[in-house]
């Protein structure tokens, strides 16, 4: 490190070293540990300017704004209760066919029991349903997870 | 070195609301600041803010980790959105000074935090857009001089140029006023 480009990465990054190219902060301490006063008046310089910008903080995000962000989020299909990430069809598949077959003869049972009221649905509802209606026409419908 | 933010990114693909709400807290403030010195506006800042995150949300599922961080990416994607609604509206931001900006008599008197805190904002939103990118994503987002770079599509040298022109810049923006500015202010 020498006295031009110390001056010059003084102008670049500032006088806080840390900001500095990690490469040059070790030798740009050791430098301005010995450099003449003219340098370090130029250091103390560029270290007020360091000291307005900083004046220019970062407030926390509204929760507001937290809170509209995520529910933008989306869910993906799970089991309610299972771990984040695995998907129905990840499981077993003697696991996958037993669901599934239960999920048939409930939506059968319902389909003929008639139309099916719908509960409230949180976020979080996560279920596989097969149900019939009509003339048996079948409706495959993945529920989201929760996730949590 | 790993992406610190990897397995949130994957399991926010997956769906994952909890995933969703660590990566925002640990984001969201940032994006929000750097949205707010670009434009100048803080609703406009919070408004790309959501932008980026519904990008997040979007590209989760199949992103892969490698050359860029996730959080670089993100920055990228927050610095394009602002320099998209800066040339859209042929502006540049902060058009309004602070109420004492041209009162050179008062510049003698001591200011408190927040009329100071308003003529750097001031100053700084007065810095020619580029400039102020590249010395908002260093000084105020603590990327690397390499991630800036990158964030902004130029070389090392390059961002170097922005940052020490945004630094002269603002040096002589500050200068009449800049011994009433550190009045008080604790330099030690």
């Amino acid at each position: 490190m020498n006295e031009a480009r110390f001056v010059e990465l003084l102008g670049v990054y500032g006088a806080d070293l840390v900001r500095w190219p990690e490469d040059d902060r070790g030798s740009a301490a050791a430098f301005l540990e010995i450099a003449p006063h003219r340098i370090k008046d130029i250091w103390e310089s560029e270290r007020s300017i360091d000291h307005l910008l900083a004046l220019e903080k970062d407030g926390p995000a509204s929760i507001a704004l937290e809170a509209q962000i995520l529910s933008t989020a989306p869910m993906r299909r799970s089991l309610i209760g299972r771990s984040p990430g695995r998907s129905l069809w990840s499981l077993p598949k003697w696991a996958t066919g037993g669901a599934l077959a239960a999920s048939l003869a409930l939506g059968f049972a319902v389909g003929y029991a008639g139309e099916p009221r719908r509960s409230a649905e949180t976020d979080y509802a996560s279920m596989l349903t097969i149900s019939s209606s009509g003339g048996g026409s079948m409706y495959l419908t993945a529920m989201n997870d929760g996730g949590h | 070195m790993r992406d610190p933010d990897e397995d949130l990114v994957r399991r926010v693909g997956a769906g994952d609301r909890r995933a969703a709400a660590e990566i925002a807290r640990r984001h969201l403030p940032r994006m929000v600041g750097l949205a707010r010195r670009m434009l100048g506006d803080a609703s406009e800042a919070e408004d790309v803010a959501q932008e980026v995150f519904l990008r997040v949300w979007k590209h989760a599922g199949a992103w892969k980790p490698g050359a860029a961080k996730f959080e670089t990416w993100m920055h990228r994607v927050a610095m394009n959105l602002c320099l998209d609604r800066l040339r859209r509206v042929g502006r540049n931001a902060g058009d309004v000074p602070p109420d004492t900006a041209d009162d050179r008599a008062s510049a003698t008197r001591a200011l408190d935090e927040r009329q100071r805190r308003e003529r750097v904002r001031y100053a700084l939103q007065k810095l020619p857009e580029r400039q102020r990118a590249a010395l908002v994503l260093c000084y105020y987002q603590d990327r690397t001089n390499i991630e800036a770079a990158e964030i902004l599509g130029v070389s090392v040298d390059a961002l170097e140029s922005l940052l020490s022109r945004a630094r002269r810049t603002l040096k002589s923006a500050l200068a009449a006023e800049r011994a009433d500015l550190l009045s008080g202010l604790e330099t030690g």
